[in-house]
């Protein structure tokens, strides 16, 4: 009994990667195009915006709390520089980007630790006030990118295509941050409980605040990736992409409550949404399911994850009463 | 999170100076109400258009859709959940209903049965979405926010998908006059949404401040694991606040739907940002266990004002989400003071 609630319990732990591989094969069998290994590479460019948005957002739902603004601060960092600095070299571009992305993602910070008003609310808040500024600016056309950025798409770094190497860069400076520094402790401790971090001395608004710092730059990061692929910018960029960046840190094993997830398993949601997706274009689906069968993937693996909370619950309470006792 | 602050304003002596009558007003439940009546004074030198009968009616007849909404998602943020799906299930019911009643090809066009039994398919896939939200957070034990992320990714999709086999356009057109009639037509001189909404409105006061189910709403919402050991079912209590919000969004495809003559996909796509903003900014809290109808309609009434103010004033879109999203937040850092003043007290 025991030992079956265990191996259930190992099962559904890893139950997004069985998941994974379970539709790596049913896609593979259909389409003998989806295994090729330029289909992988296309799916991890594909994904890297989104995965580099959800790393940030990993930060800042670690600490319980949540972004909401993350399509605005890619919108209005990516008309800024479409409008004030096409002729910049993109180096001087991708800085003036994390520069804005971590200035707004302070904004946020400090509305949110200093005045105690909910995360949800002031992001939501400041995601309206940056796309009106945003569209406010671009007189809401579409304004398009210079060979500067365009050639960056085509660009490869020891032969890997520059948005994939993006996403590695962001990737490890993430994992460094979160799991071989003290800050990156600390954030766990704080999202696990404030109240217990608190009362250990730790800075517990400052940590939160650059929760909120780390996930503005990255949307800023997400957004220039995405313009060298796009090459333009209108109204409807980064359009409800918080939820998809939530999405895939939630896919990943991360907890709305704070204090439970990493950034691999937020990069591993975020490839197995664009794999869905690529996988659907392959098989030629219809383009209508797309989002119902994403949805339903989605929903799955969420599903999957209360179920195991719940036996983890379940076998905590047996080895509290041991069964000797009776 | 902080404590939860009390439901009801605490109605103690105050000094009767101007300050203290000042702080008394801000502490009110009538702030927002105050704060409507403010703004119309104050926006009325520039477009004196704000005072007439007319832009009244507007605002009233604009304010309908949202309301009805915006009074399903406070009985979910009360148990502390968030229903993110309620755009997803204005299109569903929208264009199933739609599909039921269309005057070409509809299922059951032309009967004389055909527009109750599509008001009632409409109300059922309300329902039925709140079902599946509401049974997968109690039984499958999934955070609200994100089952309702999923449902409101499915059914919006679904919805698109839906309309494809009734319709080579992109919605359903020709719906029977006498349904569009539920958003022209009126009785003794109040339209027939005003008089729906405001039943809605009505009900769902007595129910949450006078019924035990009230109560049970209250209490679970402010601390599931207390109300769980003094005997509530906090499971069915969740639940029902879902299913209540699936059904308000129902009423609100209906509005849509009727005002259009047509089922759309994308009828109020936009909303749910407006819902929840003015949901939030009526008072109720976000963490659960605090809120009331009679904010979310105050609430409501000042975003539509805000809305149809700008709109006179000639304003674009982008001063409009600029303007929308500082009130926002001004208002939840009010809203964040005067708990805090109250708590201190």
């Amino acid at each position: 009994m025991k030992i079956g609630s265990r191996a259930l319990l190992l099962i559904l732990q890893n139950a997004p990667y069985i998941l994974f591989v379970v539709l790596l094969v049913v896609f593979g069998l259909m389409s003998d195009r989806f295994f090729a290994i330029a289909n992988f590479r296309n799916i991890i460019i594909q994904a890297a915006p989104i995965a580099i948005l959800a790393i940030g957002m990993t930060f800042v739902l670690l600490t319980a709390q949540i972004d909401l603004s993350v399509g605005g601060i890619m919108y209005l960092t990516a008309t800024v520089l479409a409008l004030y600095m096409t002729g910049a070299p993109w180096p001087v571009g991708l800085a003036a980007v994390i520069f804005m992305g971590g200035f707004i993602g302070a904004l946020n910070g400090v509305v949110v630790t200093r005045l105690g008003v909910a995360s949800f609310i002031v992001t939501l808040a400041t995601l309206f006030i940056l796309r009106g500024i945003a569209m406010y600016l671009s007189n809401t056309r579409t304004l398009m990118f210079g060979d500067e950025i365009l050639t960056l798409n085509r660009a490869t770094v020891l032969g890997i295509p520059s948005a994939i190497f993006a996403f590695l860069v962001v990737f490890a400076v993430a994992w460094v941050i979160l799991h071989q520094t003290p800050f990156g402790r600390q954030v766990y401790a704080v999202g696990g409980d404030p109240e217990a971090a608190r009362k250990a001395g730790l800075p517990v608004a400052r940590i939160v605040f650059f929760c909120f710092v780390i996930a503005g730059i990255c949307a800023g990061v997400g957004g220039f990736v995405s313009i060298t692929q796009i090459g333009a910018v209108g109204p409807k960029y980064g359009d409800q992409i918080e939820f998809s960046a939530i999405a895939a840190a939630v896919l990943g094993g991360v907890s709305l409550f704070g204090g439970r997830g990493s950034v691999a398993g937020t990069v591993f949601g975020a490839i197995l949404i664009k794999s869905v997706q690529n996988g659907l274009n392959i098989i030629n689906a219809d383009p209508y399911i797309y989002p119902l069968v994403t949805a339903a993937i989605i929903f799955l693996a969420v599903a999957i994850d209360g179920l195991r909370t719940r036996i983890i619950e379940r076998l905590e309470r047996r080895t509290i009463r041991p069964v000797s006792v009776e | 999170m902080t404590a939860v602050p009390p439901a009801h304003i605490a109605q103690s002596a105050i000094p009767r100076s101007g300050m203290g009558r000042l702080l008394k007003l801000v502490l009110s439940e009538y702030f927002i109400l105050v704060l409507c009546l403010l703004y119309v004074a104050g926006i009325y030198p520039f477009v004196p258009e704000i005072l007439t009968w007319g832009v009244w009616s507007n605002i009233l007849g604009d304010m309908m859709p949202l309301l009805v909404v915006a009074i399903g998602q406070t009985f979910v943020l009360i148990v502390a959940g968030i229903d993110l799906s309620i755009t997803a299930i204005i299109s569903m019911a929208a264009v199933v209903g739609a599909s039921v009643m269309t005057g070409t090809g509809g299922y059951l066009s032309g009967s004389a049965a055909a527009v109750p039994i599509a008001i009632l398919v409409m109300l059922l896939v309300g329902v039925g979405i709140g079902f599946i939200n509401g049974m997968s957070i109690v039984w499958l034990n999934m955070p609200s926010f994100i089952v309702t992320l999923a449902t409101r990714m499915f059914f919006a999709g679904a919805a698109i998908w839906f309309v494809t086999f009734h319709s080579t356009s992109s919605s359903i057109a020709d719906l029977p006059r006498s349904f569009s009639n539920f958003s022209t037509g009126s009785f003794s001189g109040i339209p027939y949404t005003v008089l729906v909404v405001g039943m809605i409105a009505v009900v769902a006061h007595v129910f949450l401040s006078r019924t035990r189910y009230g109560r049970w709403i209250y209490a679970v919402g402010a601390n599931p694991k207390a109300a769980r050991v003094s005997g509530i079912p906090v499971e069915r209590t969740i639940m029902m606040a879902f299913l209540i919000s699936g059904a308000c969004a129902s009423v609100a495809a209906m509005i849509y739907a009727a005002r259009m003559q047509t089922g759309s996909p994308i009828a109020g796509e936009n909303i749910l940002l407006d819902v929840i903003g003015a949901v939030v900014i009526g008072g109720t809290s976000l963490f659960g266990g605090k809120g009331k109808i009679i904010w979310t309609v105050f609430g409501v009434l000042f975003l539509v004002i805000l809305d149809t103010s700008m709109k006179l004033l000639g304003a674009s879109l982008f001063a409009i989400y600029i303007i929308k999203g500082s009130v926002i937040l001004l208002a939840a850092m009010m809203d964040t003071l005067r708990n805090r003043i109250l708590a201190e007290r």
